[in-house]
């Protein structure tokens, strides 16, 4: 149990006023942009990215956990008052959710969220803290070969398994690739797509491209339906949002069973919490229609609710593992996490266990702090978060887009990392309008140098040999899944053709 | 590029209007997207022949650049020849994570039924009283485009506090805020702070602008 004895380290030193400080505010951010739809806890952190450089970097990762936390926890407020999910991974909660809050249960919906949001947390960064040495012990095995079929896997994984059309997930994984190759090639030296401008030997910045696509892009698109969307009513809680023993004891085995299907899935990455939740409602919705449940889909079902809370949390505390064991981000806000790292010169994976031990125990027990502290901050207060969903738009955005110009030209003082903002930005409204992903994107940027180097360095080995590639049980296995992962996709997409055709 | 579309289409979609008849562009204006991968292709096309190799590495630097290329092409085309076969007006039904998700998929692994996906329909009707020419308010995106543009260009020679405020006071216009003295205050009070604790305090540096050769 030597994890248990680390794990008390880093309390020893999360625990600090500082430190918990930063977790306050990291909890506080991070509820508030889930509440409000379309920011987002990815958004959160990438606007944040360059103001925090000055940070100490634990200080920067405890409060950027916490906006990821918090993203979940506040998530699902605008489905269950206003019936708009505001983010893709509280729909699952909305069914269920907004009919509690319509037969008058809203502040029992909100609870039943923070309280599930808080068991998933805790449960999956428990596993987390037991099973992180054995990934990283996994991870050391790894060659070239094996981290570029990793890569290749999440690349894969991200833009055409889960997607809506796989031309355009694949067009958003290039995109991300081209904007990855700009710059001064490592292992050779040489100046790539450059245009000359020493500027751009550096490569184009990743808050940039981050900022830029999820912070601008937003802007834009909000922009280009603002006078157009109708305005949509909400429902006013009442009352303090508790549970009394009875609801507890129904949502408990809900809890547990979403908590079951979200933990698995932050370590694959499909993007986050939206495949878990789906599978989480439709248990519990098979489930009540066994036991012939009348309020499910009638007067709302708290175990309809409960079980996608718990996986979406419990997603993104085993997301955390896989980042900082194997380097390898599932979800846009871990790829946010990642480069966040490389800025800070630390590269998540093995060593980083081994080099930074200390701000990875640190940022480990500050999860359980945070998770804490958000559910105090959510359960008494729902009704206070639920508030700020009626912040005038135009001023939030406003404040948005000073904010992105601000973090990115902090980050060299360069008016040409402004136009690049600008373009990237377009780029961004563009695959709003026509539904293109943009994880692919991010995941492209931040994982493409690290496949272009490891495919060259595996090619270079067996001076050519392609075979190299598949040559190991480990990338057999990882193609293997890919393959089949992506032949159910297809019959998927192809059945759901041919019954829309009839 | 997708620069002076938008600002050509920005005049042409202002005015509310009827019905019109659907021509050969709708449902196909994603060929925008086509466009934006071509270019992009091209560019990286020219870029690695044209690279300046060093070294005697193999696979040397031209060699993912390639790779990314044909992805590239082979995309932008499939994605052309789909937008021609099927195309596609804009709907009002959910893309979960703006297409990051199969919405059938998301479907079956929910058992979704009827119930479900009648759920938004006792919201207010999401299809809007008026029609508009175009999807997209292109007046209100070329708006915010012009205030972002004119930021870049001014925040040298005005200073951050000055140009960061009439930005912030732009997109609030835009986005529909009519109180017009209150937004610079607010702007400007945003502004200053930003400078205040983000210059002073975290050391980042930000123009003065002529401000702050007066002062």
């Amino acid at each position: 149990m030597e994890q248990l004895e680390l794990l008390m380290g880093g309390f020893a030193s999360a625990l600090t006023p500082i430190n918990l400080l930063w977790v306050l505010i990291g909890a506080l951010l991070g509820t508030a942009v889930g509440v409000v739809p379309g920011l987002g806890s990815a958004m959160a952190v990438a606007l944040l990215l360059p103001v925090t450089f000055s940070l100490e970097p634990t200080a920067a990762f405890i409060m950027f956990a916490g906006i990821y936390f918090g993203g979940l926890f506040g998530d699902s407020t605008s489905g269950i008052l206003l019936n708009t999910p505001g983010h893709s991974s509280a729909i699952a909660s909305t069914f269920e959710g907004h009919r509690m809050a319509k037969s008058g249960q809203a502040a029992k919906a909100l609870a039943t969220c923070a309280i599930g949001a808080f068991i998933g947390g805790l449960i999956a960064t428990t596993l987390v803290v037991f099973f992180a040495p054995t990934l990283v012990k996994m991870a050391t095995v790894f060659g070239p070969a094996e981290y570029f079929a990793l890569a290749v896997f999440a690349f894969m994984a991200i833009s055409a398994v889960v997607s809506e059309s796989v031309i355009r997930g694949i067009a958003a994984l290039g995109l991300g690739l081209a904007l990855a190759l700009v710059g001064i090639d490592g292992p050779s030296g040489t100046a790539r797509f450059t245009l000359g401008m020493p500027q751009l030997f550096d490569g184009i910045s990743v808050i940039v491209i981050t900022v830029g696509l999820l912070a601008l892009g937003e802007v834009f698109h909000v922009a280009s339906r603002i006078h157009r969307d109708p305005v949509v009513s909400r429902i006013e809680t009442k009352g303090r949002a508790r549970l009394n023993l009875t609801d507890f004891r129904k949502a408990l085995p809900a809890w547990l069973r979403g908590t079951a299907f979200g933990a698995p899935f932050g370590l694959i990455p499909a993007g986050g919490a939206e495949v878990p939740t789906f599978l989480a409602y439709g248990t519990e919705k098979q489930l009540a229609k066994r036991r012939n449940d009348p309020e499910f889909g009638t007067t709302g079902s708290i175990r309809g609710l409960a079980a996608p809370e718990a996986a979406a949390n419990a997603t993104a505390g085993t997301a955390m593992g896989a980042l900082l064991a194997l380097g390898l981000p599932t979800s846009a806000t871990a790829a946010i996490m990642l480069a966040a790292f490389q800025q800070y010169g630390m590269q998540p994976g093995p060593l980083l266990f081994e080099r930074s031990g200390n701000l990875v125990w640190a940022l480990l027990a500050s999860l359980f702090i945070g998770l804490v502290i958000l559910v105090m901050i959510n359960i008494p207060f729902a009704s206070v978060w639920a508030k700020l969903l009626s912040i005038p738009k135009h001023y939030l955005y406003a404040g948005i887009t000073v904010f992105s110009m601000l973090g990115v030209y902090a980050v060299s003082s360069a008016v040409l990392d402004l136009w690049l903002l600008i373009g990237i930005g377009l780029i961004g409204f563009l695959m709003r309008r026509y539904n293109i992903p943009l994880a692919p994107v991010l995941i492209a940027v931040i994982l493409g140098p690290m496949a272009e180097t490891e495919l060259r360095r595996a090619l270079a080995v067996s001076e050519g040999d392609l075979g190299i590639l598949v040559d190991s049980p480990i990338t057999t296995t990882l193609y293997l899944v890919l393959a089949a992962a992506l032949t159910l996709s297809a019959v998927q997409h192809l059945r759901h053709r041919a019954s829309r055709k009839r | 590029m997708s620069i002076t579309q938008n600002q050509a289409d920005a005049e042409a979609g202002t005015e509310p209007q009827g019905k019109h008849k659907p021509g050969f562009g709708t449902g196909r204006s994603e060929f925008v997207v086509v466009a934006v991968l071509y270019t992009v292709a091209i560019f990286l096309t020219i870029g690695t022949v044209t690279m300046n190799v060093q070294g005697k590495s193999a696979p040397g630097p031209q060699f993912f650049p390639v790779i990314v290329c044909i992805v590239l092409y082979l995309v932008a085309t499939l994605l052309a020849i789909q937008i021609l076969r099927t195309p596609k007006v804009p709907d009002n039904s959910i893309h979960p994570g703006s297409g990051q998700f199969s919405a059938d998929m998301l479907h079956d692994l929910g058992h979704l039924g009827r119930e479900e996906d009648g759920t938004f329909d006792d919201a207010p009707p999401q299809t809007p009283v008026k029609t508009w020419k175009t999807y997209s308010d292109w007046r209100t995106v070329g708006l915010m485009l012009g205030g972002v543009v004119a930021f870049v260009l001014l925040l040298e020679p005005l200073g951050w506090i000055i140009s960061a405020a009439a930005l912030f006071w732009l997109v609030a216009y835009a986005l529909g805020s009519r109180r017009t003295i209150f937004d610079i205050g607010v702007g400007l009070l945003f502004s200053s702070v930003i400078q205040l604790a983000f210059g002073a305090a975290l050391g980042l540096s930000l123009p003065s602008g002529f401000v702050g050769g007066i002062l």
